[in-house]
């Protein structure tokens, strides 16, 4: 009998623990309402918005929901807000860089794993994908609405962003940020020079928890250091036509760098793993490391390879070497 | 004191009848868990077909085929786990314990690893590997844990099982270390036993394991009561030892395979599940059999559910929450009875 009573006790358990999770989902719904209202009133102000561009000949903005943090970025560096965005699926959140403009935009889960209830909840104009890395939902997205994928891998942030920009009627906008960019890249690139004189060697690495890694020629780091600033790769980073390569530490010296870019996560774990890097003999017989040419920079933005992304790491670089 | 009068029977009929109705409460709760908002009364309604297009995607392409992806898996997993345990006459015993499902993270890791070109289509892929790679796995144990006069050896099943599931967990642990991120995030998932399968297909993938394996193993109650008295008075009282105890054992990993395959690696019920039944309606298969695979089910979905509500937006993995609840559990049962 007591035996039974257990048993019927933890099923019970398991019931109420289900209604608990029940439970928690309405206080959610509570907050989901708040959200839905004040989603309605951003409706209501978008409508009186649409009416005043209707009577200026101007199309209505769309309401876009973005499944990819760059899109996303993109989007921000245009000027307009996605209704909803998915998030990092390291940070399982925005990225640092856009969370201050994404406060009314709705998490629609991650790129890996986009919250299909939640995009369809938020009843979007049009979907915004990332097309790589879309092919498992991209299907089930376009029963929720018109979906337009974007090839981040096809030429350069300039290419995704013009693409974005003709969508969404700011071309213009577009060139001008281009423009301003170039600009910018120029300023930048004298400053860097002047640093580390011209035609020096770079490379850049990452320290991460599994392994210590070296930047390719192809996004996020690539373009950005050797395209847009022209900077000139060091020995081997020129054959790593990915992302990025993992390498032992041992093997550093052999790239022959004149200056270190480092990408160091936030994070503390990521913090310690470079202090021991940096008392590594190999780490200080570097070339770069004695003279003194190594750059610390953060994961966000440099990692976003997007307009906004590349924008901001522009903007740390010319602060940092403008000292 | 009732319940002792009742004959076995009629009592595994009432629990029986219990656990399923939970299992209807269980299935109302999931179908409301979501961050789309469909109102209990909303959900009666579509599930009549009266529902508005949102609501018929909601439920009928979100919702259901996951949580019935949960529940035939754990169906599948709670009887898988009462076979191994009837067959090798140790409630330790689970599919876990003879490596299947460290033989299916290393199919999932494998397939990541060295076919990532074929990644356009997961969802066909993934349980082709997994189930490979669990059948791999039982095939090494099955086959050294057999001997030519004696059949597979019950204690040797367990002990091969869990030096052949180190042995994978580590070929998976150093392939899993060379994966990008993305990936890395993907399989870590998998490998905590989130609900992978989300659509029909794998619904309609895992359905004719269950509908055909459950039902022959409940026809082979007897042979299950037979050997739990040992080998000799098995033989004795006319089991074919050997054969039955092969098909069996092949039956389980093919349940078991079937059901991670689709769901993930999930571990736990196939160990938790049976031992609630046999606390609940006895050590008699014909009993224990039914009940175990309805506990499984109950657990799973239940604890799909509550990964999926308790955190919103951020789901916690099946695998996690069953884990979390059966251990406790399962401590308590251990120190109350010692000589498990």
């Amino acid at each position: 009998m007591k035996k039974t009573t257990l048993v019927i006790m933890s099923l019970i358990l398991l019931l109420v623990l289900a209604a608990c999770g029940q439970t928690g989902e309405k206080t959610n719904n509570g907050s989901n309402t708040t959200a839905a209202s004040s989603e309605t009133d951003a409706q209501a102000d978008q409508s009186a918005a649409d009416t005043a561009a209707d009577a200026s000949g101007e199309a209505a903005a769309p309401r876009i929901a973005s499944i990819s943090i760059h899109v996303t970025s993109h989007l921000l560096a245009l000027g307009i807000t996605p209704v909803g965005s998915v998030v990092g699926g390291g940070l399982q959140d925005f990225l640092p860089q856009t969370k201050e403009q994404l406060q009314s935009t709705k998490k629609l889960g991650t790129l890996a794993e986009p919250d299909m209830e939640a995009i369809l909840a938020l009843k979007p104009d049009v979907i915004y994908v990332d097309k790589g890395n879309s092919q498992d939902y991209i299907d089930d997205l376009m029963k929720i609405a018109p979906v337009e994928a974007f090839d981040l891998d096809e030429g350069t942030w300039r290419d995704t962003l013009r693409a974005i920009a003709k969508l969404v009627n700011k071309e213009q906008e577009a060139e001008q940020y281009i423009s301003d960019y170039k600009a910018q890249e120029e300023r930048v690139k004298a400053l860097i020079d002047a640093e580390i004189g011209e035609n020096s060697k770079v490379m850049a690495i990452r320290v991460t928890e599994k392994e210590l890694r070296v930047f390719g020629m192809k996004r996020p780091m690539g373009p950005l250091l050797f395209e847009d600033l022209q900077l000139t790769p060091a020995a081997g980073v020129d054959q790593i036509n990915k992302a990025y390569e993992a390498i032992s530490q041992e093997v550093l010296p052999d790239y022959d760098a004149d200056a270190i870019f480092v990408v160091v996560n936030s994070e503390e774990k990521a913090q310690q793993l470079f202090d021991q890097l940096e008392e590594n003999p190999i780490w200080q017989g570097l070339k770069a490391v004695k003279n003194k040419h190594v750059y610390v920079v953060a994961d966000q933005p440099w990692l976003d390879y997007s307009s906004l992304g590349a924008k901001m790491a522009l903007d740390e670089a010319e602060a940092m070497f403008g000292k | 004191m009732q319940l002792h009068a009742m004959s076995r029977s009629k009592r595994a009929a009432v629990v029986a009848a219990v656990i399923a109705l939970l299992i209807v409460g269980i299935m109302m709760i999931s179908l409301n868990t979501g961050s789309f908002r469909l109102s209990p009364y909303a959900v009666a309604r579509t599930l009549v077909g009266l529902g508005n297009a949102d609501e018929r995607l909601v439920l009928f392409e979100y919702r259901m085929p996951r949580m019935l992806v949960a529940m035939l898996a754990g169906l599948g997993l709670g009887v898988a786990g009462a076979i191994l345990q009837g067959l090798s006459r140790n409630s330790l015993a689970d599919p876990g314990v003879i490596g299947l499902n460290a033989g299916a993270a290393f199919g999932l890791i494998a397939f990541m690893s060295f076919f990532p070109s074929l990644e356009g289509l997961p969802s066909l892929f993934i349980p082709l590997f997994t189930f490979g790679g669990g059948l791999l796995a039982a095939g090494i144990v099955v086959l050294l844990a057999y001997e030519r006069n004696k059949g597979v050896l019950p204690m040797q099943l367990l002990l091969i099982g869990i030096a052949v599931s180190a042995g994978f967990s580590a070929l998976t642990l150093f392939f899993s270390l060379r994966l990008d991120e993305d990936t890395y995030a993907f399989a870590a998932r998998w490998l905590a036993g989130t609900i992978w399968g989300r659509d029909w297909i794998h619904v309609a993938a895992l359905v004719p394991w269950i509908a055909v394996l459950v039902p022959f193993t409940i026809t082979r109650s007897k042979s299950l009561d037979a050997f739990a008295f040992g080998d000799e008075i098995a033989i004795g009282i006319g089991t074919s030892l050997h054969r039955n105890r092969l098909v069996l054992l092949g039956v389980a990993v093919a349940l078991s395979c079937a059901s991670v395959s689709m769901a993930g690696g999930i571990g736990f019920i196939g160990l938790i599940a049976p031992q609630l039944a046999r606390r609940l309606v006895g050590p008699m298969h014909r009993h224990l059999l039914p009940v175990s695979g309805l506990v499984g089910m109950a657990v799973l979905a239940a604890a799909d559910t509550i990964g999926r509500s308790l955190f919103q937006p951020i789901a916690i993995p099946a695998g996690v929450v069953v884990a979390s609840i059966s251990a406790p559990y399962f401590l308590y049962v251990l120190k109350k009875t010692k000589s498990i």
